[in-house]
């Protein structure tokens, strides 16, 4: 009963769903239509792409669209599908091309349509055409001669920013070449300007763009340079004529139906989806001559008012100066960075010149320029000039440079501020001091002063050593490394002595020891009152013997009554009683124990072992 | 006895007088009397020989700068003063003639630092005796401080000292040998030299060496040296214009 009732509500829930997604196209979004143009504002002669995007099931295309003066034909359908939300809404969007015929305002009217059953209508679009050369080119386009025109093909911008210029000023100058991208080409000739009179530097090229030129799209390279005029006068940079192949068919269009049925893509009276072009695929090759316009350059002479110091450097410049080291003796090396950075003739831009070189030494300076444009017009030249003081000077002095700005039409001098330094020491001599100026106007002081002889190198040595020397350092040398085996020998052999000295130092402390362990021991069994006479006398004559042994350190069995008696400084009855000692001793080991056994009294032995105590040392 | 040491002493004269007599004829005699005569030219052929055949001495190099000086070549009498001066570091005529060519040439001279300067009180030799002298009283005092029962403060200190020292000198040497008047030192011989940015004869100039000038080698690539050049500068110059003052 259960399961009965859980399969129909899964039934009804199937197909409650089915029946939602399958209304979802059906309740999509209400029909609609958009007409919109790709430009409203095109020359004669130049295609507009319409598109008329109708949403909902059902669309059906408008009628043929006809307005005079437009020639404008479909070019092709697209459908699309989109699901957002669980709805499914459908759309259809009809392409068209519109070639204007003739310059004037032009009205595209309302177009019905037919879609999701209602019927819609498109809104009025607007389209500006202007009349341009292409108008001339459509116009006679029944001429074989102009219906492919090579201007339209490409052609070449030459920019000129300015047409007065001064002589040496660097001009910058723009090339573009501008080529239609829909002409495929297949070499063009190396581009190159050709003035007479004028230093031209070499093309670069810059950039690579699209561009609307005149109402027409063209890929346009762009290339830079820079051009010099050497003298005055008035320069004409001649029209430039470049060879390149282009491809494109040579089918006329007075060979065709000028009013018949046209592809929208037919530009320039070409057609490449023609039959005629599929057969070779894109047009066949022609030579063709890409042209520019002449243009003309005035150039006027630099002001005669030149300062001293001007190299011809024409444009607009700073100067930064600098000094190191600060702090040096004289006849030491300072090297001065000058840094000339703007815009102008860099290629004429010298070593700045030093106002006040006395006291002097200079040396050729070096240079090296850095660009900040593709054409070397603009960037920062340094030079490097290494100055040596001769004698005590506090500044590094002032250097100048000199150039003619364009822009204010007069010489401008930069002068730098005199860097601080410090020069020690005396003076160099008279000699090398004439050597090192080459002040054009020397100082009264320096002029005044008497040419002293030049310094002479002293005399010859005639005494060669015996042994040549060598260059090689010491410690590169094999004799200093085997000079290094003698301490090394003597430090092994000390070690060795000193290793062997404390074994032996070891043997004796270890005899040392059982000397006294021995002598201990000996005192503590005289002490004792059980052992035998025999026993007793041999003990104390050897506990004697091994004290005169610590005493003296030599071996305890070589000490005998005059050994002892001496080391331990004995009077006379000690020693009587110490030869008593060893004369009992001796009797008791050598003629039996049964001889005098019985002769040691308690007393005796006290005595005899306070004897033995109170020897030392 | 007295007849030995009267023979002894007429061996020793004769020895003497014979040595005085074969100096006259060696090359270095002959090259000093051209110097004398003026054929300064060939008496820097004389000179070159005894340096190619490696008697090199203070002596032998000072007069060969002599002759290049008298020769007009300062950039070859600076390279053979400064190589005396490597032999000898005492040599005051050497010193004394170095100065006058210098001036003469107008040549750049690299900087030495204050560290380099104050180590120049030493040469690179006398460092290096020292320092093997410092290491091994060192090792010594060591052995013996740990051989001994009672160990001396006195001997710790000298041991120490020792090792300072040691350290020092090798300092010293590092230094003095990497230094802007150590191994690398070299002269720039020929005249008209430019430094320049890279190995190309086009490249730009970092600096104009005239002859005489030092520079410190930093490395070489084919017959460029890239180089220290005076006021802190590094460039390259062509190995041929330049000779290493130790050969």
């Amino acid at each position: 009963m259960f399961d009965v009732r859980r399969t129909a509500l899964c039934t009804i829930l199937v197909a409650a769903l089915t029946g939602f997604f399958s209304s979802g196209a059906v309740f999509a979004d209400s029909p609609s239509v958009t007409a919109v143009l790709s430009n409203s504002e095109v020359a004669v002669g130049e295609t507009v792409r319409l598109q008329i995007r109708i949403t909902g099931s059902d669309a059906k295309p408008p009628g043929q669209i006809t307005v005079d003066g437009l020639d404008i034909r479909q070019t092709g359908t697209e459908q699309h599908y989109e699901m957002n939300n669980f709805s499914i809404s459908q759309s259809v969007i009809y392409n068209y091309t519109v070639l204007p015929m003739k310059a004037g305002k032009f009205k595209i009217p309302p177009q019905t349509v037919q879609a999701g059953g209602a019927s819609l209508r498109t809104p009025e679009l607007a389209l500006n055409v202007s009349g341009s050369a292409g108008s001339s080119a459509r116009g006679n386009s029944s001429t074989a001669q102009q219906s492919i025109d090579p201007r339209k093909i490409a052609f070449i911008e030459l920019v000129v920013p300015k047409a007065q210029a001064y002589v040496g000023e660097a001009v910058p100058v723009v090339l573009k070449l501008c080529l239609n991208p829909r002409v495929r080409f297949q070499a063009i000739d190396q581009l190159d300007i050709n003035a007479q009179g004028l230093t031209v530097q070499k093309l670069t090229k810059s950039g690579e763009s699209m561009e609307a030129i005149n109402g027409a799209t063209y890929n346009v390279i762009t290339f830079k340079t820079a051009m010099a005029a050497a003298r005055t006068g008035k320069f004409e940079i001649p029209a430039m004529e470049v060879k390149a192949v282009a491809l494109f068919p040579d089918r006329q269009p007075s060979t065709r139906n000028p009013r018949g049925p046209r592809s929208p893509f037919d530009i320039f009276n070409m057609d490449p989806f023609d039959d005629s072009l599929f057969g070779d695929l894109i047009g066949k090759p022609h030579d063709i001559t890409i042209r520019s316009e002449p243009v003309t350059l005035e150039v006027k002479p630099l002001p005669s008012n030149a300062p001293a110091n001007f190299s011809g450097a024409v444009g607009n410049f700073t100067m930064t100066a600098e000094a190191n080291p600060k702090s040096v003796q004289v006849g030491d090396p300072i090297t001065v960075t000058a840094t000339i950075s703007g815009r102008g003739s860099f290629d004429r831009v010298n070593a700045p010149s030093i106002e006040d070189d006395r006291g002097w030494h200079k040396y050729p300076p070096s240079s090296k320029f850095k660009q900040d444009d593709d054409v070397g017009i603009s960037g920062a030249k340094t030079f490097e000039t290494v100055l040596s003081p001769n004698e005590k000077k506090q500044t590094v002095p002032p250097l100048a440079f000199s150039y003619f700005d364009p822009v204010k039409e007069q010489y401008v001098t930069l002068r730098s501020e005199p860097v601080p330094i410090q020069v020690e020491g005396n003076a160099l001599p008279a000699a090398t001091l004439s050597a090192a100026t080459a002040n054009p106007q020397p100082a009264p002081e320096a002029s005044a002063r008497p040419a002293s002889k030049p310094q002479d190198i002293l005399y010859q040595l005639t005494e060669l050593p015996v042994r040549s020397r060598s260059f090689t350092p010491l410690y590169a040398r094999s004799v200093f490394w085997m000079a290094q085996l003698i301490p090394l020998l003597a430090l092994l052999g000390t070690a060795g002595w000193k290793i062997r000295q404390a074994r032996i130092d070891n043997r004796e402390a270890q005899r040392i020891a059982a000397l006294q362990q021995e002598a201990t021991e000996l005192m503590r069994k005289l002490r004792r009152k059980d052992t035998s006479p025999q026993e007793y006398f041999s003990q104390a004559s050897r506990a004697v013997q091994v004290k005169t042994a610590l005493a003296r350190n030599v071996d305890p069995n070589v000490v005998d009554v005059e050994v002892a008696a001496k080391t331990f400084g004995l009077d006379e009855g000690e020693r009587a009683q110490l030869r008593r000692l060893f004369a009992r001793s001796d009797e008791m080991r050598y003629s039996g124990a049964q001889n005098g056994a019985g002769t040691t009294t308690p007393q005796d032995r006290h005595e005899l072992l306070e004897f033995i105590e109170s020897l030392r040392a | 006895m007295k007849q030995l040491i009267i023979t002894l002493c007429a061996v020793g004269g004769l020895f003497a007088v014979s040595s005085t007599f074969a100096q006259a004829d060696t090359p270095f005699a002959k090259a000093n009397e051209e110097y004398a005569t003026g054929h300064f030219k060939e008496a820097i052929d004389g000179y070159e020989t005894l340096a190619r055949s490696r008697q090199w001495s203070a002596t032998l190099f000072y007069d060969l700068g002599n002759a290049y000086f008298r020769a007009g070549d300062f950039g070859r009498a600076i390279l053979n003063y400064e190589r005396a001066l490597a032999l000898e570091p005492r040599h005051p005529e050497a010193d004394a003639n170095l100065r006058i060519a210098r001036d003469e040439a107008r040549a750049l001279e690299l900087a030495v630092n204050a560290p380099e300067r104050s180590l120049q009180l030493m040469t690179p030799n006398q460092y290096t005796i020292a320092a093997a002298i410092a290491l091994w009283v060192g090792i010594f005092g060591i052995v013996i401080l740990i051989s001994a029962r009672r160990r001396s403060a006195g001997l710790i200190a000298l041991s120490i000292l020792s090792l300072l020292i040691f350290a020092f000198a090798v300092a010293a040497i590092v230094w003095l040998d990497n230094g802007n008047k150590g191994s690398a030192l070299a002269i720039v011989t020929d005249k008209g030299v430019e430094a320049r940015v890279a190995t190309a004869e086009n490249a730009n100039t970092v600096l104009a060496l005239p002859p005489g000038s030092e520079i410190k080698i930093v490395s070489k690539r084919g017959d460029w040296i890239y180089a220290v050049l005076p006021n802190n500068l590094r460039g390259w110059i062509s190995a041929k214009s330049a000779e290493s003052v130790r050969l």
